[in-house]
């Protein structure tokens, strides 16, 4: 669905690259999670992805599409929701959805029923200016999928929502996966891309690190971890150690052997301690 | 049918919005002062203080004769206020001329002075034979050239003389379908082309950078509408507002004398025209804090054409490279009886054409920058 070749991009036009040397490609049906803090080149990259910025050097494909002469029908099958909020803020919420309707030449969703969705069903007549941030993130999220993308860029979907309103989200961006959408999925959120993402991209500094799937992740970066809470001498105290160094283990056995046990969980790595062992960068 | 869709939404984000509301204001306002402020024709009336320096007889036969033209026959003694100063002065008025008589050339001078008006010393030399005639001016120091040749012809040549001369002129107006406009009417061309062409640019200018700010661009970027519909769907709604506004000013005050096709046709050709050079500042500066140096040098150098045109005598060369020059005439020629429609036919082509260059332009500039 997307593939990526050698791509570079200066916004000064010079060799200080927002972006560098970045290859990947993208299978249909995929979420792709591209990871990284921010001033990485996330945002860059979905830029040329989507047309919003112009493709300087390397090549790029996008839904069958070559970046070098985007023609706008491809924007029939794709979906867009941008991290910072762009709606009309003087028309009602479903005004906004029914305008962007009219601009696709494709069959669109009821803008109604996308409102109900992403939970602003009730708010379908207020004018999106006097929404709160989340309420107007939600809004240009449902926007994304007015027009049935086969092409889904999300960049911060779940930026600011309450729990409860970003599982509401993730439950649709999975949904969307089943029916075979493909998701490029832009965020330094690294729990979310765990949860979602079939594979992710660790980025940094404009340069692909590595490209791998949470789990191959792990299994490759993450050491496993027993965390053990004890009782020494009347009082309560706790370990965290390797499952698979041998002076752990033969820890493990003495402090079954020696104490009495009150709690013991492995524990995997997270993405977020993964990518900060392989690009020794933070995610801030 | 995605252009129809843009500009219905853009009507309707019009009508929610600011800069909608300040062009009807400004709208209403031009429309008030033309008609209460501005009177139908100014008036043609000139102050004159005079002094007469000439034995007591000359100086009764001129009065005499004023008192003939005065418009009630009545010579009105009164006393002008200077400062603190009383001046007593014999008052006159015909149908153009109002005319104090004052008692010494000093009080002249004061009156001429802060009164900001014409003062003369008419004296008749009695020492010699014949006696002779010779006049003073204390002019305000900003009349013409011409106005002061003018003095020297009149008192250096036969009066009779120059009079038949003027009489024996035959004068013939090679049209007769030409109606002049009054005072208040000649103030429209100008007023139209400020209002309903020049406010264009600057508005469309203001929409653009808005939704810049908004991010608005963005997400219409990635839809499958193109960037000359967004563009074309703001321009529209500029002139549809040009033409609302320009009807509140035109219809009050004009009735049914101007060619209104005409002048709908020239509004929409104008208004695209002025559109384009806001199409081109948004494309070229992203925010209207930037952008506005641009804007001030470019409304500024569309009005002086506007100070010309109430200037008949000011009008260098360089004025007629300005395209308000042309909006100004062509709105003229429409509201005057008998205008010249091919003229302004001719110029709407020229704004059309050129207004197609500017967007096209425009078009291509913001295709690179709209969503940088």
């Amino acid at each position: 669905m997307i593939k990526v070749k050698n791509l570079y991009h200066s916004y000064s036009k010079d060799d200080k690259y927002a972006v560098k040397d970045a290859s990947f490609e993208v299978e249909k049906g995929e979420i792709f999670g591209f990871l990284g803090p921010s001033g990485a080149g996330k945002s860059t990259t979905q830029g040329v992805l989507t047309g919003l910025l112009q493709l300087q050097k390397g090549e790029v494909t996008v839904a069958g599409y070559d970046a070098k002469k985007f023609s706008k029908k491809m924007f029939n099958d794709i979906g867009m929701s941008f991290e910072q909020s762009n709606v009309y803020n003087k028309m009602t919420a479903k005004e906004n959805l029914a305008f962007y309707a009219k601009l696709f030449d494709v069959e669109t969703k009821d803008p109604q029923e996308l409102l109900e969705l992403v939970g602003l069903g009730d708010k379908a007549n207020l004018k999106a200016g006097d929404f709160s941030k989340g309420m107007k993130h939600r809004l240009t999220f449902a926007r994304s999928m007015i027009n049935n993308p086969k092409l889904w860029f999300l960049d911060e979907p779940t930026t600011g929502l309450d729990p409860a309103i970003a599982a509401t989200i993730k439950d649709i961006i999975w949904n969307e996966k089943k029916n075979g959408v493909t998701t490029f999925l832009t965020t330094h959120n690294m729990f979310i891309a765990d949860e979602l993402c079939d594979r992710v991209a660790f980025i940094v500094d404009g340069e692909i690190k590595l490209i791998d799937s949470p789990r191959n992740l792990k299994l490759q970066y993450g050491a496993k971890f027993v965390d053990i809470e004890y009782i020494k001498d009347n009082d309560s105290a706790r370990e965290s150690l390797s499952t698979v160094e041998a002076k752990d283990r033969n820890r493990i056995k003495e402090l079954l052997d020696t104490y009495e046990i009150q709690t013991m969980h492995t524990k995997e790595a997270t993405l977020e301690e993964i990518f900060i062992k392989v690009t020794g960068r933070g995610l801030v | 049918m995605k252009l129809w869709y843009s500009f219905t939404k853009e009507l309707k984000l019009a009508s929610r919005s600011f800069y909608f509301y300040i062009e009807l204001f400004f709208a209403i306002i031009i429309l008030v002062v033309v008609l209460f402020a501005i009177p139908e024709n100014f008036s043609n009336s000139t102050t004159e203080y005079l002094y007469l320096d000439m034995p007591v007889e000359n100086a009764a036969a001129f009065e005499a004769r004023l008192l003939d033209e005065d418009s009630d026959n009545t010579a009105d003694k009164m006393e002008i206020k200077i400062k603190k100063e009383l001046i007593p002065v014999t008052y006159y008025e015909t149908e153009d001329r109002k005319i104090y008589l004052v008692e010494s050339e000093d009080d002249l001078v004061k009156l001429a002075d802060n009164k900001k008006q014409l003062g003369a010393v008419i004296k008749v030399d009695m020492s010699v034979s014949p006696p002779v005639t010779s006049y003073k001016y204390y002019l305000q120091g900003y009349e013409t050239d011409r106005l002061k040749n003018l003095y020297k012809v009149i008192h250096n040549s036969n009066l009779a003389t120059l009079e038949a001369a003027v009489e024996d002129q035959e004068v013939r107006s090679l049209s007769t379908e030409y109606t002049v406009l009054s005072d208040r009417e000649h103030t429209i061309p100008s007023l139209l082309t400020f209002n309903g062409s020049l406010m264009g640019m600057f508005i469309i200018a203001a929409y653009i950078f808005l939704d810049k700010e908004q991010g608005i661009i963005k997400a219409y970027a990635v839809t499958a509408s193109s960037v000359w519909q967004y563009l074309m769907s703001k321009t529209l709604v500029i002139t549809v507002t040009s033409i609302v506004t320009t009807a509140i000013i035109i219809i009050p005050v004009m009735g049914g004398k101007p060619d209104y096709l005409l002048m709908l046709l020239f509004l929409i050709t104008t208004g695209f025209f002025a559109s384009g050079i806001g199409l081109l500042i948004s494309a070229y500066f992203r925010s209207m804090a930037k952008a506005f140096n641009a804007i001030y040098v470019l409304m500024v150098a569309m009005m002086l054409p506007a100070i010309a045109y109430f200037i008949p005598g000011w009008e260098p060369f360089w004025i007629k490279l300005l395209p308000a020059y042309y909006i100004i005439q062509g709105f003229s020629e429409i509201i005057v009886k008998g205008g010249n429609a091919g003229y302004v036919l001719l110029l709407s082509l020229g704004f059309l054409a050129a207004g197609s260059v500017l967007f096209i332009w425009a078009t291509a500039k913001h295709k690179k920058s709209l969503t940088a």
